[in-house]
C-alpha cells in the first residue's frame, strides 16, 4: 500500500520484463488468440492485432509492464471483484494443471485480502514461468476445448477488448494489447482504470468514511471473491464452467458498456462499433438514451451492484455510479497523452495517488467530468483545462462576491470587479486616513499611549486587544461603511468569546450594552458616553483578572482623559 | 460542510490576526513614539512632519498587517518585500551622497516607466482591451504583489488581502478614536 511497497515492486516487475517478453511467450500468446480465431468467427484481425501488439510490446516494454502494475493494485482493492472473478477462472481452466491452481490458489486469498501489489506479483507469475518454461503450450490445446463453452464468452471479450482499445485512438489501446498477455488482461486494464477513476474518486471527495466503506466492502468482497474462486477451484473446469460463462457474459455486458461508454465521452467517433455493441448487448438500450452520460452511468452502477450481489450500500453506488464515467475520463486522458510513455505515466500517476489517497490533482479533474460529459465539447485537455480554470475563477469570484458588501446583489462580472476594486481602494484610503489621524493624535496625547499600550500587551497576553478594536467602534466617521463595519463587528464577537473564555466570562456582561450601542447609532451622545463608560470598565474588568496593580494605577488617569 | 468549516476557520484566523495586528501595530507605534518626541517637540507640528509621520505610520501598519498575516500569503509576502526594499534603499541613501541616491531614483523611475509602458503593450497585443481586462490590470496594481499571479490566485489574494485590510481599518479606528478623546 505504501510507496515503499509500490517501487519494490515495479523494481521487481521490471526485472521480470525482459522474461516476460521472451520470445516463447509471446508465441505463446500468438498461438492462444490464433486457436481463439479459430473458435470464433471473426476474430482473426483481433488475433493479429494482439500478435502486432505483441511485437509493439517487445519494442515498448518496460512502459507498459509498469502500467501493468499501476492498474494491478487498484483492480484488487476493488469490490466490484467479478471481473476480477472471471479473470481468475479464465486462467483456472486454460492452465488447468495443479500447480498454475495452486498457484492462483496460493495467490488470489493473499491478494485479496491484502490488496497488495506482490499478491498480484505473485500472481501473475504462476502463467509467466509457465509459459516461459514452455508446459503451457502442450496445455493450450488440451484446455481450449474443454473450456469451448467458455470460448464464445472468451472471444467476445476478446474483441470487446480489441474495440476497447480501437476506442482509445490506439495509444491505449496498444498499451492494453501489449501488456495483455491473454485476453482477459483487457478485461483485467479495463478494471484497472474502472478502479482507477473510482478511487480517484474517493480521494478526490476525501471521504474517509466512505473509503473506510469500501475497505469493508473490500474485504466482504473479498471473502466471496475468495470463495467463490475456491469454488471454481474445486469444482474444477468441467463443473464450473456453466457459472464462468454466466458470469462471464455478466462481466462481458458490463465492460462492454464501459467501452461503449468510453467511446461516448471520448467522443472519436466510432459509431459504428457502437451500433455492432448495441447488437451485442443486453443493456443497450438504456445506454444509447444515456448518451453516456452519467444517468445511464449510474444505471450500470446500479445494475452492476445487482450483479454483484450481496454488499451494496448508497455510498458505494454512488461511487460505481461515477466509476464508468471516470473510467471513460482516463481513457480520453490517453487518448489526449500523444504516446505510450506519457500514457503511463499518467497511470503510474493517478495508480498513487489513488494509493494515497491525496487530493492534489484530484478534484481538478472530478470537477471537469461534469462538464465535459456532453457531446459537442472539446475534449483536447488545453480546453479541459481552461474550463477548469474558468470554474475556479468563478468560484474565487463568489467568495469574493460574499465577502465584499453591497456585491451580492450584483451580477456581471465587470460590475462585480468594479465594486471590488472601489471596496479595496475605499479601504486603502482609509488606511491612510487613519494614519494620518493616529499621527495627528500621536501628537497631541503623547504620555496616554505609553499607559494604554502597556495595558493593550497586557491584555493582547490574554487576548482581548481584538476587544479594544471593537469597543469604541463609532458609526461617526464613516457612515458610508457603517453597515460592512457592524456586520464584522458583530461577527467578531463570536471569535473572541471563543478565543478567550476568561474575557468572555468577564465582558459578557458588558458585551451586551455595547452590542446595543452599535445597533443604534442615531442616538450618538448618549451611545458614545456609555460606549466610552464601558470601554473604560470592560479594560478594568479584564486588566483586573491579571491582579497587575501598577496597570492599575495607569488606567484611572487613562479614564480620567476620557472622562476631560 | 466543508464550506463551514472553512468559515469557522477563516474567522478564528481573523480574530487571530486581529489580535496580532493590533499588538505590533501599537507596540511600533509606541518605538515610533520614542524616536520622534524629540523631534514633534523641537518642530512644533508643521503640515510636512504631519505628512511624513502619517506616511510612516501608514507603513507600519501595512507592515504589521503583512507581518500578522504571515508569508503563506503573496500579498503579505509582496508588502514586506517592498517594504524592505524601499528601507534598503533609504539606508543607502541615506548612507551615500545625495547625488548618487538622485540618479539611482531616475534610473529606477525610468525603469519602472519602461516596465510600465511595456506591460500596456504586452497587454494590448495579446487581448483586445476590454473593460474587464482594465479592471483586472487595475485590480492587479491595487492588491500588493498582483502583478505576477495568474487571475485565480488573484482572486484569491484579493479576498484574504480585503479580509485583512478591513480588520486592519477596524483596529486603527478603534485605536485612533481612543486615542482622539
Amino acid at each position: 500500500m505504501d510507496m515503499g511497497d509500490r517501487d519494490k515492486f515495479e523494481l521487481e516487475n521490471k526485472n521480470e520484463d525482459p522474461m516476460n517478453y521472451s520470445p516463447g511467450m509471446s508465441s505463446d500468446w500468438r498461438f492462444g488468440g490464433s486457436n481463439l480465431t479459430n473458435t470464433s468467427m471473426g476474430l482473426v484481425s483481433v488475433g493479429n492485432s494482439m500478435a502486432v501488439s505483441k511485437g509493439d510490446l517487445i519494442g515498448s516494454s518496460c512502459s507498459s509492464a509498469s502500467m501493468m502494475d499501476s492498474f494491478g493494485p487498484t483492480l484488487w482493492e476493488q469490490p466490484t471483484n467479478s471481473q476480477s472473478l472471471g479473470f481468475c477462472e479464465m486462467n483456472v481452466p486454460s492452465n488447468s494443471n495443479t500447480v498454475s491452481t495452486l498457484g492462483i490458489r496460493k495467490g488470489s486469498p493473499g491478494s485479496w485480502r491484502n490488496g497488495t501489489d506482490r499478491a498480484l506479483d505473485m500472481y501473475w507469475n504462476p502463467p509467466n514461468s509457465m509459459s516461459k518454461g514452455g508446459m503451457f503450450l502442450p496445455n493450450v490445446p488440451g484446455v481450449l476445448p474443454q473450456s469451448l463453452s467458455q470460448l464464445p464468452a472468451d472471444s467476445a471479450f476478446i474483441e470487446r477488448a480489441a474495440r476497447f482499445s480501437c476506442f482509445n485512438g490506439g495509444n491505449f489501446g496498444d498499451m492494453v494489447n501489449s501488456f495483455a498477455i491473454p485476453e482477459s488482461m483487457g478485461i483485467y486494464s479495463r478494471g484497472g482504470g474502472m478502479m482507477h477513476g473510482a478511487q480517484d474518486i474517493l480521494g478526490g471527495n476525501g471521504l474517509k468514511p466512505v473509503s473506510g466503506l469500501q475497505s469493508q466492502k473490500n474485504e466482504l468482497s473479498v471473502g466471496e471473491a475468495s470463495k467463490d474462486a475456491s469454488l471454481t477451484v474445486e469444482h474444477g473446469p468441467t463443473d464450473g464452467a456453466p457459472l464462468k460463462n454466466e458470469r462471464k457474459s455478466e462481466s462481458l455486458v458490463r465492460s462492454h458498456d464501459e467501452a461503449k461508454q468510453g467511446v461516448g465521452n471520448g467522443g472519436s467517433g466510432n459509431e459504428s462499433d457502437e451500433a455492432e455493441f448495441s447488437g451485442g448487448g443486453q443493456e443497450e438500450p438504456s445506454m444509447l438514451e444515456g448518451h453516456g452520460g452519467e444517468p445511464s452511468a449510474k444505471g450500470l452502477g446500479s445494475k452492476k451492484r445487482k450483479r454483484n450481489g450481496q454488499d451494496m450500500d448508497l455510498d458505494q453506488a454512488k461511487g460505481a455510479s461515477q466509476q464508468p464515467g471516470e473510467s471513460a475520463k482516463d481513457n480520453t486522458e490517453f487518448q489526449h497523452k500523444g504516446d505510450q510513455n506519457h500514457g503511463t505515466a499518467t497511470n503510474k500517476a493517478t495508480g498513487k495517488h489513488s494509493k494515497q489517497g491525496s487530493q492534489a490533482s484530484d478534484p481538478p479533474k472530478e470537477e471537469y467530468i461534469h462538464v465535459r460529459a456532453r457531446r459537442g465539447h472539446a475534449t483536447n485537455s488545453h480546453s479541459l483545462a481552461e474550463r477548469v480554470r474558468r470554474e475556479k475563477i468563478s468560484e474565487r469570484m463568489k467568495f469574493l462576491q460574499d465577502l465584499v458588501p453591497g456585491c451580492s446583489k450584483v451580477t456581471g462580472k465587470a460590475v462585480m470587479l468594479d465594486e471590488i476594486i472601489n471596496y479595496v481602494q475605499s479601504l486603502q484610503r482609509q488606511v491612510e486616513f487613519l494614519s494620518m489621524k493616529l499621527a495627528t493624535v500621536n501628537l497631541r496625547l503623547d504620555f496616554n499611549i505609553e499607559g494604554l499600550l502597556a495595558k493593550d500587551i497586557l491584555q493582547s497576553r490574554v487576548g482581548p486587544s481584538s476587544t479594544l478594536a471593537f469597543s469604541p467602534e463609532m458609526p461617526m466617521s464613516y457612515p458610508s461603511l457603517h453597515p460592512s463595519q457592524q456586520g464584522l463587528i458583530q461577527a467578531g464577537h463570536p471569535g473572541i468569546g471563543s478565543s478567550s473564555d476568561v474575557l468572555r466570562r468577564t465582558i459578557s456582561s458588558q458585551l451586551t450594552p455595547l452590542t446595543g450601542g452599535f445597533k443604534e447609532p442615531n442616538q450618538l451622545p448618549n451611545v458614545w458616553e456609555d460606549e466610552l463608560n464601558n470601554v473604560v470598565q470592560m479594560s478594568f474588568g479584564t486588566s483586573a483578572p491579571p491582579s497587575s496593580h501598577d496597570v492599575d494605577g495607569s488606567l484611572p488617569a487613562g479614564h480620567m482623559k476620557v472622562e476631560l | 460542510m466543508d464550506k463551514t468549516s472553512k468559515g469557522i476557520q477563516t474567522l478564528s484566523t481573523h480574530c487571530s490576526y486581529k489580535t496580532k495586528f493590533a499588538f505590533r501595530f501599537l507596540r511600533s507605534l509606541m518605538k515610533l513614539k520614542k524616536q520622534h518626541q524629540p523631534i514633534s517637540s523641537s518642530s512644533s507640528s508643521s503640515m510636512e512632519l504631519i505628512h511624513k509621520r502619517s506616511q510612516r505610520i501608514k507603513m507600519l501598519a501595512y507592515s504589521s498587517i503583512a507581518h500578522a498575516a504571515g508569508p503563506r500569503r503573496a500579498w503579505s509576502r509582496a508588502i514586506l518585500f517592498k517594504l524592505q526594499s524601499r528601507a534598503r534603499h533609504h539606508y543607502f541613501t541615506r548612507k551615500r551622497s545625495s547625488l548618487d541616491s538622485k540618479t539611482k531614483q531616475k534610473k529606477i523611475l525610468k525603469n519602472k516607466r519602461v516596465m510600465r509602458n511595456h506591460n500596456i503593450i504586452r497587454a494590448g497585443s495579446t487581448s483586445r482591451v476590454t473593460r474587464e481586462t482594465k479592471q483586472m490590470k487595475k485590480l492587479r496594481e491595487i492588491v500588493p504583489g498582483g502583478k505576477e499571479m495568474d487571475i485565480c490566485s488573484l482572486f484569491d489574494e484579493t479576498a484574504h488581502y480585503v479580509k485583512c485590510l478591513s480588520m486592519q481599518v477596524q483596529v486603527m479606528q478603534a485605536i485612533a478614536d481612543r486615542f482622539s478623546k
